[in-house]
């Protein structure tokens, strides 16, 4: 019965133009759409398979501004149990070393967790650091870009998938996992589960809820910051062929020109 | 009063529209041109409870209202693979049986609109009697315990998709020997029961049928409720119907609209895209605003059928019903246009709308029928007719 904390992040809908806010830089919350982002889904689907497999329960867990309770309630639509929601201005500009510590000091207030699943990395940060840093700070064994997840009594199998090809991993519980774009397909929320998400606990958190000091989180002591960002430049018109007959030719001597062929 | 939906209908919307997403108008056309249905679209939706939204949470469904079920059927259409027969199905079936069915008809059909899994047609319309439904000849005879029905339906839909028919048929007065309507669960593999696809225009996933009853026999308990309700039976399941019918037209106005304004925006035939001229961006902003007044009234109805306002629900169930016709066949129209020579190609799809864009004006009431019912309810003027 593995008690388990999925960790999930709200980002600008990648559908949407996302762009970063011009004074310090960090992500305009407000130019885009808000979506619990794609690969949290997938960690979701993950606990949840886990959990219909085993029994157990699933804890969402989510460091964000307000706005972040719409991610929490999807994957509270999705099957979660209940979930902690960690808001405070004071982590504006957050890099991936404090979100880290803010969720293994959130994760600390789940009795007994045996098992924290993330996606591998965000939409929005792409750092794809958390989990490892996370797994550091809580002293748990990581098991990172999974494509399998198989829990065993207190063994955990992961298949893991990079470029380098496919390793197996093995662990004891309690790990650290994050999953990859091929561990699953999310499902849809039923009627009956996005009725239910809202009867759901949501615990809000605060920094000095976590014992933690606002000067150790935030943009002025983050490790990293974003200096400049130019947007990334308009697609150029393409090149046109008129067909006179020698079509093929003329897309054939392109390709040799960009030497694709 | 609010004009905000409810954060669970808002999700609602979103989870339908995701699902929507992954089928899409391409998977729809396909299936329609290679005269197949939807079924696993059908089944998805159905297995998520999206179809059974409606009916009561005791027999396994959500527990809401119509206007759920209304914003699941707009969605979809929104996404370009409307399902036809979620306005009959969950919207007239389930109601009806609902709100008038004996404890044991509740038993044994609502779990199966709940999932999905019954899929129940409807037939009103007769050869002779389509705007006129006081001319409907299908009659019931007492045999025994049961009855025996005769008559001739046409144009109803997906039954060859469905498990049974509820049909509006008409029994005799015991006393006075007038005929009074009267509601039947028939099952389509009853003997005696013929269906006959009718050749439609449209593009479409959904087929209609005439239907042929040639002495059917049915038990006692395939009569809907009490003999004497089916004109309160009809009344509770038409609300839901037009309101379903709304959604649906809203939701293809919005595919069509959405369509046509990406073109819009990237077609560049002079220096700046097309929608930058007028003449293009007005005639879409303009379905936009009939669009939505037609999904605020529908909206409107569905929130007065859920408060349990049966009469006022029905002046806007009409409105709403009469403003989506037009709303969306100015819409799909637009959308055509704006494409130019593509608007009528197979590639963009939108040429296969133009027929059947126009079936809200015509079913389930012609929007005469409807304009006629608020001459004379809504302003006092005299029936013509
Ligand atoms: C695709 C499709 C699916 C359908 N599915 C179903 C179904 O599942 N079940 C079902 O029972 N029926 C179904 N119908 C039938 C539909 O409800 C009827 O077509 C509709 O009610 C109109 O009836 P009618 O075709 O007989 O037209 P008619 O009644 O013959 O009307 C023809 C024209 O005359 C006009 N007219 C008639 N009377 C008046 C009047 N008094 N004043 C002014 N104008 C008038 C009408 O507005 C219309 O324009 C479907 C129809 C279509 C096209």
């Amino acid at each position: 019965m593995p008690n388990i904390v999925v960790l999930v992040k709200q980002v600008p809908d990648t559908y949407s133009e996302r762009k970063l806010s011009d004074g310090d830089k960090t992500l305009d919350r407000d130019s885009a759409d808000a979506v619990l982002d794609e690969i949290n889904e997938r960690a979701v689907e993950e606990a949840l398979l886990i959990k219909e497999a085993s029994e157990g329960e699933v804890t969402v867990l989510s460091v964000g501004p307000d706005r972040a309770t719409e991610a929490i309630r999807k994957a509270l639509s999705m099957g979660a149990d209940k979930a902690i929601h960690v808001s405070d201005a004071a982590l504006h500009g957050a890099d991936v070393i404090q979100t880290a510590k803010v969720l293994a000091a959130a994760i600390g207030k789940v009795d007994g967790v045996d098992l924290v699943i993330a996606g591998n990395e965000s939409t929005d940060g792409v750092a794809g650091a958390v989990p490892a840093i996370l797994a550091e700070l809580l002293g748990y064994p990581q098991l990172t870009h999974a494509r399998k997840v198989t829990v065993e009594g207190s063994a955990i199998k992961v298949e893991r998938e990079t470029s380098d090809g496919i390793t197996h991993l093995e662990a004891n519980l309690p790990a650290v996992v994050s999953v990859g774009e091929k561990i699953n397909e999310p499902r849809y929320p039923s009627f009956k589960g996005i009725m239910a998400a809202k009867k759901k606990p949501v615990e809000t958190l605060t920094v000095a809820d976590l014992g933690l000091s606002a000067d150790e989180v935030g943009l002025a002591s983050a490790w990293t910051q974003v200096l400049e960002a130019s947007p990334k430049p308009p697609r150029q018109a393409g090149q046109k062929v008129a067909d006179e007959g020698d079509g093929g030719v003329k897309v054939a001597e392109y390709l040799v020109s960009q030497k694709l062929i | 009063m609010s004009f905000v939906e409810s954060e669970e209908r808002i999700a609602l919307r979103k989870a339908v529209a995701d699902l929507g997403r992954k089928y899409g108008h391409e998977y729809y056309l396909k299936r329609a041109k290679a005269n197949e249905h939807t079924d696993e679209l059908w089944a998805e939706a159905g297995k998520l409870g999206y179809l059974g939204v409606n009916v009561p949470e005791e027999f396994g469904g959500g527990g809401g209202g119509i206007g759920d079920l209304a914003a699941v059927c707009e969605e979809l259409a929104a996404a370009g693979c409307g399902l036809l027969q979620m306005v009959v199905s969950p919207a007239i079936c389930a109601t009806i049986i609902a709100r008038f069915g004996t404890d044991e008809q509740k038993r044994r059909w609502l779990p199966g609109f709940a999932d999905g899994t019954l899929r129940m047609a409807f037939a009103i319309t007769e050869p002779d009697a389509g705007s006129n439904s006081h001319k409907l000849t299908t009659t019931a005879k007492r045999d025994g315990d049961g009855w025996i029905l005769n008559g001739r339906k046409v144009f109803i839909s997906c039954v060859d998709e469905s498990q049974s028919v509820l049909v509006v048929g008409r029994t005799e007065d015991a006393k006075t020997g007038k005929l009074k309507p009267a509601l039947f669960v028939v099952p389509t593999d009853a003997e005696g029961f013929t269906a006959h696809r009718i050749d439609m225009e449209m593009v479409s996933a959904d087929w209609q049928f005439s239907l042929f009853l040639d002495d059917v026999r049915l038990p006692a308990d395939a009569l809907v409720g009490s003999e004497d309700a089916a004109l309160a039976q009809l009344f509770a399941g038409l609300n839901p119907e037009r309101i379903m019918a709304t959604a649906y037209a809203v939701g293809t106005g919005r595919f069509a609209l959405s369509k046509a304004v990406e073109y819009a925006n990237t077609r560049t035939v002079w220096k700046a895209p097309i929608g930058s001229h007028q003449a293009v961006a007005h005639p879409l902003a303009d379905a936009h605003v009939q669009l939505e007044l037609a999904k605020l009234m529908g909206q409107k109805a569905a929130a007065l059928y859920d408060a349990g306002d049966d009469m006022a629900a029905g002046e806007s169930a009409n409105m709403a019903k009469y403003a989506a016709g037009e709303a969306v066949v100015k819409a799909v129209d637009q959308a055509v246009h704006t494409h130019g020579g593509n608007g009528l190609t197979s590639e963009y799809g939108l040429g296969s709308l133009l027929a059947a864009s126009r079936l809200t004006r015509i079913a389930p009431v012609s929007r005469e029928m409807i304009l006629n019912f608020i001459a004379q309810f809504s302003l006092g003027l005299p029936k013509s007719y």
